[in-house]
């Protein structure tokens, strides 16, 4: 397949992607002169990971449509993947496109507040002073407010949009940090074996010896909560499995023929390594990708459910925190976060599988 | 396996234990000292909020941490005070963090503890059954509740669980009364909603690893010819299947502890009030009472080290097949 891209053309693809790398570089940049950001930083990285899936991962899937139609029909068996994958599809979409359409998340209106979500009602005891009785008023729903408003008036909906923008922030990026770590050193661990070997294996040990959620917590504590350091810690500490099954995969592939006849025309470890051990242990990579997305959300959302959450963002653990506290009064407020929370995890979970089902040589028969 | 051959194992395996608790802690020392304002700093704006004369506790913190110091003295000294069980003062509880542990580690404990028997006991009977009776409703149906108990955040279902019982119903109590003792029935009681909150993604896990193994094992000759010799199935099943099976599934078990169980402690203390180390731990956080997060930390870490290192050794029991070199 590699063979039958014009190399002039493969060129051009990585010269344009520099080239809109460059262009957002820029921008930072200038927002940094200016003082004023256009984006968050987190949206720079975020843009580069859309960059990167496009280029080198629809565009490919594009160019070698057949090999795509082949994994397509084992993926398509898998009802409950495509129903995932439908899921997945529509929050990326809402995710990206839906906080043009809804109200402003942080917009306090006290006038709204508590309002039930479309078909319940909420009956609260208000203390009135001038009689000093407890008054039962009810509040009852607006087609405004589809899914209700919390205790300060905000709209659940809109909340809800831009937490979904947040967790698929964190689950695309802090995974890929995590696997490209996993993946370069599993690689470089199996490849050049010896002391290097190792080393880089005792350090996963090590790594993998802290519990990772008290880990996440010991080093946001330090650090601070802040998006992007949330991102950039879970992504350096959650790289360890992926780089054990690299390993273990590399460690076959290094004996195989086309990599001794490779070294044998003298090709550099480096191009070895990246030319012709990644691109094979890619698929079983994917799949794990997939599912460590999930354990990437939900770590975020347990963060900011603990107080350790970006205190600028409204992320679904934030929503759900501040839903605990009046479970008595407003039980939508900490219901419906947890409801999307699930089913986006539910959605990776079952995808993920139907990918494993698809590329697993071994469920072929 | 011969004899030497196993204490060999044993004691390589412990040497190696030593080393990554090395690891482990030279690594918090590092986060601790990269951190970008110093946690020492926090705490000694926390410590003399607290007392009189702040020169004193400045004094104090210097001489006890030996920040003036260079950077390979404050290693010794850290590696030094850990060993020695020396962990540090929490001001936010106005203890040694050795007497807090003390304290509280038997909440983490209790519950880790059930809800390792409740989900490993479901777990595997279901795991078992629908592998027997694959293909059929029962199966599919535990399959589809198995992604749904993994795919569920544990603290959400946590509030719903105290949303429906404990608000709703008034079944349970909707916080921990620490007041119980630890063995009484009512202390069962309430450890009802947590053990449930904690144990059904881990039960899910369970669920699965078995039905996995067990359709291996079905699949090996020696259940063939235990059938043709006309065994009854519950032996064949029980005997034979199961035994084989349940191996792999307790090592998942202990070594899902870091992953899984820590995580999910921690939340399960911090929705339902209970005094354990995640409950400790997420206190601590406000009050930037590092000794104390950094302590349960490591604990965490020294946990998953030995029961990792238990499983590798009791391995060697269960399993002769099984050669070390």
């Amino acid at each position: 397949m590699q063979g039958n891209t014009p190399r002039s053309f493969k060129g051009l693809r990585n010269i344009l992607f520099a080239a809109l790398l460059l262009v957002l570089l820029i921008v930072y940049l200038t927002g940094i002169f200016l003082v004023k950001q256009i984006l968050a930083p987190v949206n720079y990285l975020y843009l580069f990971v859309i960059l990167l899936i496009l280029f080198y991962g629809i565009y490919p899937l594009y160019k070698h449509w057949r090999l795509t139609r082949y994994y397509w029909d084992r993926v398509k068996k898998h009802r409950l993947a495509l129903v995932g994958l439908v899921f997945i599809v529509l929050l990326v979409i809402v995710a990206i496109f839906g906080p043009l359409f809804t109200a402003d998340p942080t917009e306090v209106n006290f006038k709204e507040k508590n309002v039930p979500p479309v078909g319940f009602s909420n009956q609260q005891s208000v203390y009135n002073i001038a009689t000093d009785k407890f008054v039962t008023t009810e509040i009852k729903w607006t087609w405004q407010h589809p899914l209700g408003t919390d205790d300060k008036g905000r709209d659940m909906l809109a909340m809800l949009v831009s937490g979904a923008r947040v967790s698929l922030q964190v689950g695309l990026l802090a995974t890929l940090i995590a696997i490209i770590i996993g993946t370069i050193m599993g690689v470089t661990s199996a490849y050049l074996g010896g002391w290097m070997d190792n080393a880089l294996m005792r350090f996963t040990d090590i790594m993998m010896t802290f519990p990772f959620f008290l880990l996440l917590v010991f080093i946001i504590f330090i650090f601070g909560p802040s998006l992007a350091f949330i991102i950039l810690a879970i992504g350096l500490t959650g790289w360890t499995g992926t780089a054990r099954l690299v390993r273990s995969d590399a460690l076959s592939l290094r004996t195989r023929e086309f990599v001794t006849a490779a070294k044998a025309l003298g090709v550099s470890d480096g191009r070895i390594v990246f030319r012709h051990l990644i691109p094979n242990v890619l698929s079983p990579v994917i799949v794990i990708t997939t599912l460590s997305i999930p354990g990437v959300i939900l770590a975020e959302a347990s963060l900011s459910f603990i107080g350790l959450g970006d205190p600028t963002v409204t992320s679904w653990g934030v929503i759900l925190q501040a839903g605990q506290q009046n479970l008595e009064t407003t039980w939508w407020v900490a219901v419906e976060p947890g409801i999307l929370l699930f089913l986006t995890v539910l959605a990776f979970n079952f995808l993920g599988d139907g990918l494993r089902d698809a590329f697993d040589p071994r469920s072929q028969s | 396996m011969r004899r030497g051959e196993l204490q060999g194992y044993v004691l390589k395996r412990l040497l190696y234990a030593v080393l990554i608790t090395f690891g482990v802690v030279t690594i918090t020392f590092i986060l601790l000292r990269l951190g970008p304002t110093s946690p020492a700093d926090k705490y000694l704006a926390n410590m003399s909020a607290r007392t009189q004369d702040p020169a004193q506790v400045a004094a104090a913190i210097e001489s006890r941490y030996g920040l003036d110091r260079p950077l390979w003295q404050q290693y010794g000294s850290y590696v030094a005070n850990l060993f020695r069980g020396n962990w540090g003062w929490s001001f936010s509880t106005s203890m040694p963090v050795m007497s807090l542990i003390k304290q509280h580690w038997i909440y983490s404990f209790q519950l880790i503890l059930l809800s390792l028997i409740f989900s490993a006991l479901l777990g595997i009977l279901i795991g078992l059954y629908s592998a027997v009776r694959q293909y059929t409703k029962l199966d599919y149906l535990a399959t589809f509740f198995s992604f749904i108990g993994i795919s569920v955040p544990n603290f959400w279902l946590g509030i719903m669980l105290i949303l429906l019982f404990s608000v709703q119903l008034g079944w349970f109590k909707t916080y921990y009364d620490t007041g119980l003792p630890i063995l009484s029935l009512a202390n069962l009681k309430a450890l009802v909603l947590p053990v449930i909150t904690l144990g059904t993604g881990m039960m899910a896990g369970y669920t699965r690893y078995t039905r996995a193994a067990v359709l291996d094992n079905l699949r090996m000759d020696f259940v063939k010819t235990a059938r043709a010799k006309g065994l009854p199935e519950s032996l064949v099943i029980g005997k034979h299947v199961l035994r084989n099976a349940i191996l792999p599934v307790i090592t998942i078990i202990m070594f899902d502890l870091s992953s899984v169980v820590f995580g999910g402690v921690y939340l399960t203390e911090v929705i339902f009030g209970i005094p354990g180390l995640g409950r400790i731990s997420f206190n601590a956080i406000f009050a930037s009472d590092y000794p104390v997060v950094t302590t349960i930390t490591l604990i965490g870490s020294l946990v998953v080290l030995l029961t990792n290192l238990a499983t590798d050794i009791v391995y060697t029991w269960f399993d002769p097949r099984i050669r070390y070199d």
